[in-house]
């Protein structure tokens, strides 16, 4: 791990010192073959499931968001630079190295397997995701990257005091997931409660889950959409993935059944607020901001339920990163041709940039969960288990939200294919190309939805057993 | 000895609760600095050696010198004197934060455990509730920075005071923070005053729905 972080970092340095776009796309690619390097270290070179430096472990829930990462990073980087391409390169090289160090960041919180250092991973994500929302240099930009950095850090700090409070309760000297969770049960349980409720909230601003949720639809809506695919997806499931590893932790105690209700109820309103606020928001990118928030309120209330929808929230995570990156990327293009982001504005898609238009109505059918999404799978197996578990008030809530996100996203999606434009076009060869490219993401997310293969599945149920 | 740093700790807090110069924000914000100090150099002198240098050094660097220069900085630099309109009077606010005194050391009486030192945990809530009143009650975003520094504070002391070994990575972890501090500062310093015109949170109102 040592020498991947010195190699990623020093990959990123020099995109930071890089003279022209070449010597940035040289960068990047050598950053992105490290990624890969790692991964097939990992996987192929016999380190699954093995410690490095004492505080990070090569487990199942790593290495399987770790891949995802490299792939969505790596299209996030080759779209900005078309996206970004006659900008500043003072801005774009600071841009572009901020996106390598914050897909390191990224790989540290994934892989770490110490409350503390997942902790200070989280917090260099703040770091660097501010620089990248900052990148346009206006008023909006900055307020955005204020609030980002200003409820993360705070929240952050909320969720370090749960950590301490965790290690106190359970008087344990390391902060090793393992250790914790060795020492868990039988631990005072209002510690306990009050150290997830500080953690599930600290960490709230990276999952983008009730109560801390806005500052990820803002900074999704201020940063450069390609980056805004990678914030909302590897940002996000860091942070999933971190609150995952404490309900690990918690599952072996007896605070447990509060904790999944806590779980429920953040989901629920996550879902709610996503929900409506598709209803009510006028910007194409603040849109799929509130569609992570809804998706990721499904995956708590998976976590809240138990039983199979815990391997169902884990797959709707996965297979959420990479939808929501694809249609991040085809909205990229979206404000290419059309210059913003304006719902009752823009309109015509379809005839300007047909696979694009296809990307997005595939993508919208997709992310309503409609076979052969692979959403339909979690979101059924979800509402399998609440109907198991005899909860009939919270199958009809989901229900009836489910209903208008499914509503919202016909409206606001069709309105973008088929609707008189109203906005000046700037279009270019090139967004074909970048469209089929986005496409790709949503077709690998339908594969998976049709046929999980083997090693997938094995993953995936490592993950999620308790 | 450590008890009288703590008693000045709480002390700290409650004046910030009522003062509406941001000079004496500044100021407070230093001596707490210089109070954590005193607090690491007492209660974590046994640990080791060089982690216990870093801590030592870096507590009074950052926290006791650095960051309350920034803040007279900031203050010299936007000529920001003062709480232009807060929520609430400076009687509201001190009874708000006495009532959080009284809750914070309620909650620590329940949750009374040998896991824990009591003292600091109730210490450190407070700190948490002051932190966030300071940022629910004041407009400006000077004393919303000066709430987020009053929670890092907390954080920091309670992180002094629970059982566990401090492993470097925690150091890190501090440091880290108030590297964040320090970037938010000089967003600030440099940023915020030039292009958004305002000092006021009222006016960070362009990104929403």
């Amino acid at each position: 791990m040592l020498i991947y972080f010195i190699a990623s970092i020093l990959t990123a340095l020099s995109a930071f010192a890089a003279r022209n776009e070449r010597h940035l796309f040289v960068a990047g690619a050598a950053f992105y073959a490290i990624q890969a390097a790692l991964a097939l270290w990992i996987i192929a070179g016999g380190a699954y499931d093995t410690i490095s430096l004492g505080v990070f472990r090569f487990d199942a829930a790593g290495t399987l968001f770790f891949v995802l990462l490299t792939v969505v990073s790596a299209f996030a980087f080759a779209h900005s630079e078309s996206y970004l391409h006659g900008s500043d390169l003072r801005q774009m090289r600071t841009y572009s190295a901020l996106l390598l160090l914050l897909t390191t960041a990224i790989t540290g919180a994934y892989f770490a397997s110490n409350l503390a250092v997942t902790w200070i991973f989280l917090e260099a994500t703040t770091l660097c995701s501010a620089g990248i929302i900052y990148h346009r240099r206006t008023a909006q930009t900055l307020e955005a990257a204020w609030k980002y950095v200003f409820v993360c850090s705070t929240g952050i700090a909320m969720a370090y005091l749960g950590i301490l409070l965790l290690a106190a309760a359970t008087k344990c000297e390391s902060l090793s997931y393992e250790a914790v969770a060795a020492a868990a049960p039988g631990s005072n349980a209002l510690y306990l409660k009050t150290a997830f409720l500080l953690i599930l909230c600290g960490y709230s601003c990276k999952v983008e889950l009730f109560p801390l949720y806005t500052v990820g639809v803002d900074a999704n809506f201020a940063a450069p959409a390609p980056a805004s695919a990678l914030i909302s997806t590897g940002v996000v499931n860091a942070g999933f993935l971190a609150i995952l590893r404490v309900y690990k932790i918690l599952a072996q105690t007896d605070i447990f059944p509060w904790v999944r209700s806590i779980l429920i109820l953040v989901g629920v309103l996550s879902l709610a607020i996503g929900a409506l606020f598709l209803r009510r928001t006028n910007n194409y990118k603040r849109f799929l901001s509130y569609s992570t928030v809804e998706n990721m309120g499904i995956a708590a209330i998976g976590l809240g339920i138990g039983g199979i929808g815990v391997w169902a929230a884990v797959f709707h995570v996965v297979c959420h990163t990479l939808i929501k990156s694809s249609l991040y990327l085809q909205i990229a293009i979206v404000r290419q041709v059309y210059n913003g982001y304006r719902i009752n504005r823009i309109g015509d898609y379809i005839h300007i940039n047909r696979v694009g238009a296809i990307g997005l109505i595939i993508g919208m059918v997709v992310v309503m969960a409609f076979p052969p999404s692979p959403l339909f799978i979690s979101e059924l197996s979800i509402l399998r288990e609440v109907i198991a578990a005899g909860k009939w008030w919270l199958v009809c809530i989901i229900l009836l939200l489910l209903c208008i996100v499914i509503y919202s996203f016909c409206m606001r999606m069709l309105r973008l294919c088929y609707q008189p434009n109203q906005d000046e076009l700037h279009l270019s060869k090139a967004d074909r190309k970048r469209s089929w490219s986005a496409l790709s993401l949503l077709l690998a997310a339908m594969i998976v939805g049709v046929w999980q293969p083997g090693f997938l599945a094995r993953l995936i149920d490592q993950i999620a057993s308790l | 000895m450590i008890l009288p740093l703590v008693i000045l700790y709480v002390v700290t807090l409650i004046y910030l609760s009522i003062t509406e110069r941001f000079r004496n924000f500044a100021s407070l914000i230093g001596l707490q600095g210089w109070l954590l100090f005193g607090i690491a150099l007492v209660r974590l002198h046994t640990i080791n050696p060089a982690e216990f240098a870093f801590i030592a050094i870096e507590t009074l660097l950052f926290k006791g010198i650095l960051v309350p220069w920034l803040l007279f900085a900031v203050i010299r630099r936007t000529k920001i004197n003062r709480v232009r309109r807060s929520g609430s009077s400076q009687s509201g606010a001190l009874l708000l934060s006495l009532t959080a005194l009284v809750v914070s050391g309620s909650i620590t009486y329940y949750v009374a455990d040998t896991t824990v030192d009591l003292v600091f945990f109730g210490v450190a809530l407070y700190a948490l509730l002051s932190g966030l009143i300071l940022i629910t009650l004041r407009q400006r975003i000077f004393s919303h920075m000066v709430g987020f520094l009053v929670i890092e504070n907390g954080v920091f002391l309670f992180s002094t005071a629970i059982g566990v070994e401090m492993p470097l990575v925690i150091n890190v972890a501090i440091l880290l923070d108030i590297l964040i501090s320090v970037l938010m500062l000089g967003i600030f310093f440099t940023k915020i005053d030039g292009k958004i015109h305002a000092d006021d949170a009222d006016s960070l109102t362009n990104v929403k729905d």
